[in-house]
């Protein structure tokens, strides 16, 4: 997504949705399960603009059980039935042309692909009867505007990327996009999946999307007040700086060795901070691995099951860290929108809060001062510099954020700010989430970019009817001014709403700020000013684009062709472990990848090293439960949610339960292609076709059929375990990711 | 007792009229036979409205998903006491799934990790947090010696806060690694 | 006493829910039941069906003509003014007749904890607690919260993902029924 139009985040909100949505295309999402409160926003849309529902999945969901149109997908084809409803747009002119001549780029080779996809070639790989993909490609050319909502299930797989950019082709084809009621409403997972995700809890960027490029670095080494060459210093070599770290999806190569790795080192000490160990794809590698490691410290509220999993018999610590209540400091919503959580009471028992644990270690490896001088930090005459000597988590290190993170415009996220957000939460409207009173003019939570101190935040990203500094912009220029001769500018037509500059513009630098905004700089402004709106701390940059109502990343088109990736346009690739034998050898998977994450993938060699099919005839579909979340952890040491569901199962149709003389609530084994297998029961279940299965992944402490409950420690075991179904779920990792493919697999069925 | 005989109640109660019947509810639970009660006293205003007299009402935001619900929790002497619903919250307007609406349980979960703990031996113990951080510390640094800071791997996570996250990454940045990943990748 | 006598009631529109047990467990946790007792309880029929699944939430719906109120032998069942079905639990001798004269299988009789000191039946109070002194720490205990007496909507409805259940005076949540009944352009 971000590789289309700059930005990877939900562009629209859930009150827009209610407003102004006409229809709703959720593919790879169960709302009514993982987000009920979202949900109730589709409904509402439903109830109010008479907004009609089509959830695409391949279980029939509880979601599905609200759509006006339910269409069963097989798991692993959602490029294709895209590019089956695209087929039938272009051929019909049912395409936004002005939209796409204005403000897309490459859109030709994305009309060559969808020209193969008829509706019957479409329905022979998706499974979708011809008739329901004509039928919704008509509903989503004929209302607008249309909402595409979607979640894990379209990101999670071998061809994750891919998903993640032919939904928003779809959207750019119909000109859905920085319109009300439009968008791409991609919704998240846990509280702070999008501010931790903006962070960059990631080994492959620094907060804000930064790269791991020295220019990075050195803004960041900037920003905290620590001096470039030291931070140079504390990595094996400069090189390992610049290098992605091992991923959350294979980190456990680097400590097994088994295949060959690209790191300094093997991974010998494994720190866990509030990860789900068992919501990790390949249970039975991770579990060797956690046997393997020199040292395994788990900070959590409740036990990791990384504690429990492992059968090591010492170097395991467990540290208490204090909930989310007894902690401060804001969350980013899957809108953008960022909420200050307030400390409830104090830390419990003797458990302390995350940043403390950092910080009490920080001051053990001698890193403590360079840690916390950030906080210190303020910006004084247009330069950053110490500014006061001492500290106040949560406020200090907000403002920290604000300080250094430009790319994604968290300027004007401020803890002062983000406070009165939140006290003041009743003077927001739910549907446009405009202020009234005394916080008229800005929206809740401000929606990032917030580009700086004075900015209301963004509700609607690419927004090109609305000015800057009301929320308003266009798509981001982030690649390039121009590929194969062709401008990615946006076209004279289009003018952000208010702006000094007519149609496109390129992102701000230092270099280009006089030309485009047609200004003058001062001696000292130019002497103070940073190299480009990313780096600059003396907020020139922004100040010149705030007067000239101009977003600092340009105002480019979006692009439909990746030119790096190995596919420049997503292509429909087979599942690794694909139920159509047939269709492999036509749409095969990538060559084998060297070196992504500091491990080697497997992709073809695995998908071709036999006839899966014919030995895992079933597919294998993973899904939430609405009591549990993620791994479960929290859960599932609540006795009223986990009585809801007490123990592991499967939903199994009748007639294939009966294949294996399975009874309504009999055990049963499945096992998966990498030769492991969990023991459940088996739920008779009309959401699944005879053709597959469908199980929750927010179990654990059961493996292979092996009760681990004798593990925990003294009174830590949560009211309901189980396997995990990750200990089955296939192998397989997105080219570009990582991500595991959790969602298209294969397993093999057998009576317990 | 049955069916007695309260005040005129002729109004419609929507929402809105709840308060009206609030008084009467009261009235009626403090004037009732209390034959079996040799305490009885009237209620007091503030207890009438407010079972918990004194509590404040903290705003704050569900941990679970990301919808960003709002929670009102009631806090008594320090003990969040009861969980309420936060009708005026423009995100959620009081609604709750079942997880968000047992965050207190959460808190209050007799699971909870209630100090350091280590395996030795294959029995956990129960240690100080100063015995955790010194002996956690030497040996990662023991670690980082013999093989680098690449021998180390942070796992993070999509419950911290947003400072938090920030400072996650800049915790494996300056013990030396981009080893950190967290569940956005998943 | 005025015949424009209000009557509080529930109703779960079940095109909204989605059986998320909000309300469920709003209510065993604001009231701190036991598990295993589910004054409220969330029913899908024909799950996973195409085109046939429904999801319900029900509770005791606090008849006018309460069947329970009808057939208990000690008479511990006593109807506010305003409709809201209650019981004394140190009146009630736990024999179970509510339960086989409920259409809604609303009554629930604990087997252990609190509730069951005396094996009374335990129900929806509709969040009005009980005839002990209004939010008492006894009446709590047996009865759980009285939100009613705070001025609150009582919380399953209060909670409710998607506003599916309903709570107020009947001609109130009709009305509020309608509109979305309307609006869908089916029905009425």
């Amino acid at each position: 997504m971000a590789n289309t139009w700059g930005y990877g985040a939900m562009t629209n909100h859930f009150g827009d949705v209610v407003e102004n949505s006409k229809a709703i295309f959720m593919i790879g999402a169960n709302s009514a399960v993982a987000n009920p409160i979202g949900m109730k926003h589709f409904l509402q849309a439903k109830d109010r603009n008479n907004a009609k529902l089509i959830v695409i999945d391949p279980v029939y969901t509880k979601s599905a059980a609200k759509a006006d149109h339910y269409l069963r997908i097989r798991t692993g084809t959602d490029v294709a039935f895209i590019y089956g409803l695209l087929h039938i747009i272009f051929k019909n002119g049912w395409e936004d042309e002005k939209f796409i001549e204005s403000r897309v780029y490459g859109m030709e080779d994305i009309k060559a692909e969808a020209k193969k996809w008829t509706p019957e070639v479409t329905a022979d790989v998706t499974g979708i009867p011809a008739e329901q993909i004509i039928q919704v490609a008509t509903i989503l050319a004929k209302t607008k505007p249309t909402t595409v909502v979607w979640a894990l299930g379209i990101t999670q797989h071998s061809t994750g990327t891919s998903n993640t950019r032919i939904l928003p082709i779809l959207q750019l084809v119909l000109g859905n996009m920085g319109k009300k009621g439009g968008g791409c409403n991609i919704i998240r997972g846990h509280d702070n999946v999008q501010g931790s995700t903006d962070m960059c809890c990631l080994a492959d960027s620094l907060p804000g999307y930064y790269g791991l490029s020295d220019g990075s670095w050195k803004h960041f080494a900037q920003g905290w007040g620590v001096d470039y060459e030291w931070l140079k210093k504390r990595f094996y070599a400069k090189k390992w700086m610049n290098e992605k770290g091992f991923s959350l999806a294979k980190w456990w190569q680097g400590v097994l060795q088994e295949e060959k790795t690209y790191s300094s080192s093997p991974i010998r000490a494994l720190w866990v901070q509030g990860t789900g160990i068992t919501s990790m794809s390949q249970q039975v590698e991770i579990q060797k691995a956690l046997n393997k490691l020199d040292l395994l410290v788990i900070a959590e509220p409740f036990v990791n099951e990384a504690a429990v999993l492992s059968d090591r018999e010492d170097n395991i610590y467990i540290l208490p860290v204090a909930t989310q209540f007894e902690n401060e400091g804001s969350v980013t919503a899957t809108n953008r929108t960022s909420q200050w959580r307030t400390k409830v009471v104090d830390p419990l028992y003797e458990s302390k809060t995350d940043h403390d644990v950092m910080f009490e270690f920080a001051k053990k490896f001698g890193f403590y001062d360079e840690f916390t001088r950030g906080m210190k930090m303020g910006i004084k005459d247009g330069e950053i510099k110490q500014v006061k000597n001492d500290f106040n988590f949560a406020e200090d290190a907000s403002d920290e954020i604000a300080r250094i993170v430009k790319t994604i415009g968290l300027g004007g996220w401020t803890a002062k700010r983000l406070k009165a957000h939140q006290e003041n939460w009743h003077m927001f409207d739910p549907l446009t989430l405009k202020g009234r009173g005394a916080m008229k003019g800005e929206y809740y939570g401000l929606p990032w970019p917030s580009w700086d101190d004075k900015h209301p935040g963004s509700p609607i990203l690419y927004d090109v009817d609305t000015p800057v500094n009301e929320g308003g912009m266009g798509f981001r220029n982030r690649f390039g001014l121009e590929h194969d001769g062709v401008s990615q500018l946006a076209e004279d037509s289009v003018t952000v709403k208010g702006s000094s500059i007519k149609g496109g513009y390129p992102e701000i630098t230092s270099a280009n700020i006089e030309k485009v905004l047609g200004i003058k700089l001062t001696d000292d402004e130019k002497q103070k000013i940073g190299k480009n709106w990313k780096t600059d701390y003396s907020g020139i940059i922004q100040e010149k684009c705030r007067i000239a109502g101009v977003a600092p990343y340009g105002n480019a088109k979006a692009r439909v062709k990746v030119w790096t990736f190995p596919d420049p346009v997503p292509i429909h690739r087979e599942p690794i472990h694909s139920p159509r034998t047939d269709l492999v050898k036509k749409h095969p998977t990538y060559g084998d990848q060297t070196n992504n994450f500091r491990v080697d993938v497997r992709f073809s060699s695995e998908q071709n090293a036999q006839d899966w099919a014919k030995d895992f005839p079933t597919m294998l579909v993973t899904m939430r439960v609405v009591n549990l979340s993620g791994a479960g952890m929290l859960e599932r040491t609540s006795k009223y949610l986990s009585h809801i569901t007490p123990e592991m199962f499967a939903n199994i149709h009748p007639d294939l339960a009966l294949n294996y003389g399975i009874r309504d609530g009999e055990d049963m084994w499945l096992h998966s292609p990498q030769g492991t297998k969990i023991k459940v029961k088996a739920h008779y279940n009309f959401s699944v076709t005879p053709d597959r299965i469908s199980l929750p992944y927010n179990f654990a402490g059961v493996m292979q059929g092996v009760d681990l409950s004798h593990k925990y420690p003294e009174g830590t075991k949560p009211y309901a375990t189980g396997e995990s179904s990750n200990t089955i779920t296939n192998y397989g990792f997105d080219i570009i990711t990582q991500i595991p493919e959790f969602n298209a697999g294969l397993c093999r069925i057998e009576k317990a | 007792m049955s069916k007695n005989s309260l005040a005129d109640l002729s109004l419609k109660m929507g929402r809105r009229t709840f308060l009206k019947l609030a008084t009467i509810g009261a009235s009626f639970g403090a004037t009732s036979a209390f034959a079996s009660s040799d305490s009885v006293r009237a209620a007091t205003q503030e207890e009438i409205k407010n079972p918990f007299p004194g509590s404040k009402r903290v705003k704050t935001i569900c941990s679970i998903c990301s919808a960003g619900c709002g929670i009102v929790a009631e806090v008594h002497n320090g003990v969040w006491v009861r969980q309420d619903v936060a009708q005026d919250h423009p995100i959620s307007e009081g609604s709750h799934c079942c997880k968000g609406i047992d965050q207190i349980d959460l808190v209050k979960s007799k699971q909870r990790i209630k100090h350091p703990m280590k395996k030795e031996n294959g029995k956990w113990l129960r240690i100080s947090w100063d015995q955790a951080i010194k002996e956690i510390s030497e040996k990662m640094l023991k670690i980082r010696k013999e093989n680098g800071p690449d021998a180390s791997m942070f796992l993070g996570s999509a419950k911290f806060s947003l400072q938090e996250a920030f400072y996650f990454r800049k915790f494996a940045a300056l013990w030396g690694t981009n080893n950190i990943d967290h569940v956005a990748r998943i | 006493m005025s015949s424009e006598m209000s009557r509080m009631k529930f109703y779960c529109d079940d095109d909204r829910c989605i059986e998320c047990y909000g309300c469920s467990v709003a209510c065993s946790e604001a009231h701190e039941l036991p598990v295993g007792i589910s004054r409220r309880k969330v029913i899908t029929l024909n799950d996973g069906i195409e085109g046939k699944e429904i999801s319900t939430s029900i509770a005791c719906m606090h008849c006018t003509d309460a069947p329970c109120e009808q057939v208990c032998p000690v008479d511990c069942f006593y109807i506010r003014e305003d409709g809201i079905v209650l019981h004394d639990k140190e009146v009630c001798i736990g024999c179970g007749y509510c339960l086989y004269a409920c259409p809604f299988g609303a009554p629930q009789f604990p087997r252990d904890g609190a509730f069951g000191t005396k094996g009374a039946m335990d129900k929806c109070t509709m969040c009005a607690g009980g005839p002990l002194e209004t939010n008492s720490v006894h009446e709590r205990e047996l009865y759980g919260q009285n939100r009613i007496a705070e001025g609150k909507v009582p919380l399953c409805a209060a909670v409710c993902a998607t506003n599916a259940l309903l709570v107020g005076d009947a001609e109130e949540v009709s009305k509020v029924y309608r509109k979305r009944v309307v609006s869908r352009g089916k029905g009425a």
